[in-house]
């Protein structure tokens, strides 16, 4: 008979929080935060086509990490306050 | 001793190893059960209680524990003497400018390469000679496999989860070197790092798998490490760009050439930054010409200054071979050397 124990953290990581859903995007400001790859460019710009025109959303505003393989800059993270949805994606 | 960690009661060797593969929590290949006393073993030899923080994982906020290491560290086939090079490649694996969670999660598919230097090696009987790379004896083949199974299970990191890997490389079952400090006249890399001589010490690097090279037919130092350059040329034209730390392992027969001739590491490195840079513009050579733009002039270096070079003295003592080890992504990742034993908490844990 073994008796052996568990390998792994047993708990979840820590997890963020989704905000509160949108009622409307009309009017909104929207966030883009791109991992800079080069398929985030046209996805991106379709995106933000998509939005103002059947969306009616009022401002898109893009923003790109300055390492594609690190959590977003500060300065990023701090701007997010200012928008009302942040769309962040990868260009892999 | 108290554990944080579930148990569970298996009847057999064979059903600990079905527990084990069917929850995800190897790499493939069987493992050592981890009990309570062989885990417990482990933390006694590095005088740490289970709940011993190593770190917190800085992307995601995970609590990372001598208990978790330790149970991981024996799945993996680790002795209890073995397992201060595992806290220790750990601990430096959380720095941040290893960047962990980027390195290992990247479709990009690098390991974690660790080096060893001082004592140590031969008091676990690490070899950095025939077959140094590879499958050279037990310690680095379990030590290098610990460090792969912890990542599964602590981060899961596992493939298609959080490891997105596109192809991966062999090293990623283990990839563990010793230093061959006995056969060389260079400085240990982790003294020419600034570890004081004689520390025992552990390099982790995000690293690509090793580049096999061949020139038996000069003894020029200048002409033997041009070959060394070519290769980084070769996965700057291939690969990528990004300058960082890249890994050479100079064998024997190579190494008395440039010994002879002599040659330090410094040296060594000095002329390879010279000589492993390319033109933007060869990219077209290799298929790449629709990234070469209007910079086809530009020059780019394999490293941003020589000291990224790290020169590992390992290999059998015949045959005119050497490798390159490119790095995961230039500087998204840089290489970390700490000495192992630095301890903030030396108590004897309470039984």
């Amino acid at each position: 008979m073994f008796e052996v124990l568990d390998p792994t953290p047993g708990t979840a990581p820590p997890a963020g929080r989704l905000a509160p859903r949108l009622d409307t995007l009309e009017g909104k400001t929207i966030g883009f935060i791109s991992n800079g790859k080069e398929g985030t460019k046209g996805f991106f710009r379709h995106l933000d086509q998509i939005l103002r025109e059947e969306y009616g959303v009022a401002s898109v505003v893009s923003r790109t990490k300055s390492n594609y393989s690190a959590p977003a800059d500060p300065h990023i993270v701090a701007e997010i306050k200012g928008w009302d949805a942040v769309v962040s994606g990868l260009g892999d | 001793m108290q554990f944080a960690s579930r148990s569970y009661s298996a009847d057999s060797i064979s059903a600990v190893q079905e527990l084990y593969h069917s929850n995800g929590w190897t790499d493939g290949l069987p493992i050592v059960p981890p009990t309570r006393e062989a885990v417990q073993e482990c933390l006694e030899w590095v005088m740490m209680p289970p709940d011993q923080l190593i770190g917190i994982e800085p992307v995601r906020g995970l609590a990372i524990t001598a208990e978790k290491l330790a149970i991981n560290a024996v799945m993996a086939g680790c002795l209890p003497m073995h397992f201060p090079v595992v806290v220790t490649a750990w601990t430096a694996m959380m720095q941040d400018e290893f960047l962990m969670h980027g390195a290992t999660a990247s479709t990009g598919g690098c390991a974690v390469l660790v080096i060893l230097n001082g004592p140590i090696r031969l008091e676990i009987g690490a070899s950095g000679t025939f077959n140094a790379l590879a499958n050279s004896d037990r310690a680095t083949a379990v030590i290098g496999r610990a460090i792969r199974l912890c990542l599964i299970n602590l981060l899961d990191d596992r493939p298609g989860v959080i490891d997105r890997s596109t192809l991966g490389h062999p090293g990623k079952f283990s990839y563990c070197v010793a230093e061959d400090e006995e056969d060389t006249t260079w400085l240990p890399l982790a003294e020419h790092r600034g570890v004081p001589k004689g520390a025992s010490s552990v390099t982790v690097m995000s690293a690509g798998a090793p580049r096999q090279l061949m020139n038996e037919w000069t003894t020029k130092p200048e002409e033997i490490l041009e070959t060394f350059a070519a290769e980084m040329r070769a996965n700057m034209r291939h690969y990528s760009i990004h300058p960082g730390n890249y890994a050479i392992v100079v064998p024997k027969q190579l190494r008395e050439h440039l010994q002879a001739g002599g040659w330090t590491k410094a040296d060594i490195a000095t002329f390879i930054h010279e000589r492993a840079r390319i033109h933007r513009r060869e990219w077209a050579e290799v298929g790449k010409g629709a990234v070469v733009r209007d910079r086809g002039d530009s020059v780019y270096t394999a490293m941003d200054s020589p000291d990224q070079l790290l020169v590992i003295a390992a290999g059998g003592p015949a045959g005119g071979f050497g490798a390159v080890i490119p790095p995961w992504l230039g500087n998204k990742s840089y290489a970390v050397t700490l000495p192992i034993g630095v301890c903030v908490d030396c108590e004897p844990p309470k039984k």
